[in-house]
């Protein structure tokens, strides 16, 4: 009886999870105010959404015994399918993603120009970010900035960018591209990735993935806004602004200058978090002690 | 191992530079003697010559036959090479398609600039 109560359970929470709470989470707009523990919850909650999806079956046929023995089998290889589906989008998200990296970096070495406050160690630079870490000028009249995470990292301005910044502003988006690097946000990203194009495309979330996007620039923005103070890191954003970023700069500006998150969610957001996690391992510890 | 990789890109680099500023329809010994007037420190001609045919290879120079040595050109500007470097990323970060559509139909109006200063000002409001 447990194990179709623990079966149902995981069958119910994974639709929940993978279905569902993307759409909700991506419309909660409060965990801006708490980026960091927001892309814990939404790591959690994935992370135990493929938990509950890929143990539903083997929970069933461990628990429940043979009687409709077409139907577990059915459940069965649905289950092998989903978890190759998901080591697939796993090695096809990561090779590309290394190889464009790959040809990207060799791209801006090759025509980049070294931003010289990298290389002048003695003056007091008013980018102290530059010092570690590459950063290369690319001849370009659209205003951009962003980094190329790996083991040889770089971060690139476009040389409009550069001219529309001033000392402390370029400070600032030094700041927000090391952030990134520093706390590997890529990685992070990456897993949602993998996860998106491991479902199937009418059910796909892309709201989700914009939402920790959003999130892991927000992250990347407090860290800046601790170096060099939230008005500057808003200067530079404004300064670099560009039709097509404007909405999204818009939200950045609107958390830079939010009230600080109250308690309660700063501290409740990883409780919750940690019981998401720990839910499919308590129903399968349920359904084996059940057995 | 790395070390190697890392100064053949630095070689690939200033060897570009050269066919950049100096091209079109460099010999290598052309590429060489620029490198040279611009300060460098003296590099062995085949050395040159297999960095300009790593180049060809990989299509970032491209190379006519002149009697028996090949005369290389940039296959691109360096903008036109920068542009390539901008619009792989743009795809790389946008790989929801629709999302990178929208980046084109939504052009920021005046309003939504003015309405970034004021957002702005709060933010200094608070902070400053």
């Amino acid at each position: 009886m447990a194990g179709a109560l623990v079966t149902a359970a995981l069958i119910v929470g994974a639709l929940l999870l993978t279905l569902v709470a993307p759409h909700a989470l991506a419309r909660w707009e409060r965990l801006r105010t708490v980026p960091a523990q927001g892309l814990f919850l939404w790591q959690s909650v994935s992370l135990a959404g493929v938990a509950f999806a890929l143990s539903a079956a083997p929970v069933a046929a461990a628990t429940l015994g043979t009687d409709y023995p077409r139907l577990l089998l059915a459940a069965l290889i649905l289950s092998g399918l989903m978890l190759a589906r998901l080591l697939w989008s796993g090695h096809t998200v990561g090779t590309e993603l290394r190889r464009m990296r790959a040809e990207h970096r060799a791209l801006v070495d090759l025509v980049g120009e070294r931003l010289p406050l990298a290389e002048d160690g003695d003056a007091p630079s008013p980018a102290p970010a530059a010092r570690h870490g590459k950063v290369s000028v690319l001849p370009q009249a659209d205003p951009t900035a962003y980094c190329l995470p790996g083991r040889r990292d770089r971060i690139v301005l476009s040389r409009a960018a550069l001219d529309r910044l001033g000392d402390e502003e370029l400070g600032a988006v030094l700041a927000h591209e090391h952030a990134h690097l520093r706390q590997r946000h890529d990685l992070v990203l990456e897993l949602f990735q993998v996860l998106h194009e491991a479902v199937p495309e009418p059910v796909r979330a892309g709201s989700a993935l914009a939402e920790v996007r959003l999130l892991g620039e927000l992250l990347a923005d407090r860290g800046a806004a601790r170096r060099v103070g939230a008005a500057t890191v808003g200067r530079a954003l404004v300064a670099l602004v560009t039709p097509g970023s404007a909405r999204q700069v818009r939200r950045r500006l609107a958390a830079l200058a939010a009230d600080p998150a109250p308690a309660w969610l700063r501290h409740g957001l990883p409780v919750l978090s940690s019981a998401v996690l720990a839910l499919p391992v308590v129903l399968l510890a349920l359904a084996l002690w059940g057995s | 191992m790395r070390l190697r990789t890392n100064s053949l890109g630095d070689l690939e680099r200033v060897v570009m530079d050269t066919l950049w500023s100096h091209g079109p329809d460099l010999s290598v010994r052309d590429v060489m003697e620029h490198m040279h007037g611009s300060g460098k420190k003296e590099l062995a001609y085949t050395t040159v010559m297999t960095v300009l045919d790593r180049l060809a290879k990989k299509s970032i120079a491209q190379r006519t036959r002149d009697g028996r040595a090949w005369r290389y050109t940039a296959a691109a500007s360096r903008e036109e090479l920068a542009a390539t470097a901008l619009r792989s990323t743009l795809d790389n970060v946008q790989a929801d398609r629709r999302l990178a559509m929208m980046h084109f139909l939504d052009d920021a109006s005046p309003g939504e600039i003015d309405d970034l200063r004021a957002a702005l000002v709060e933010v200094e409001r608070r902070h400053g």
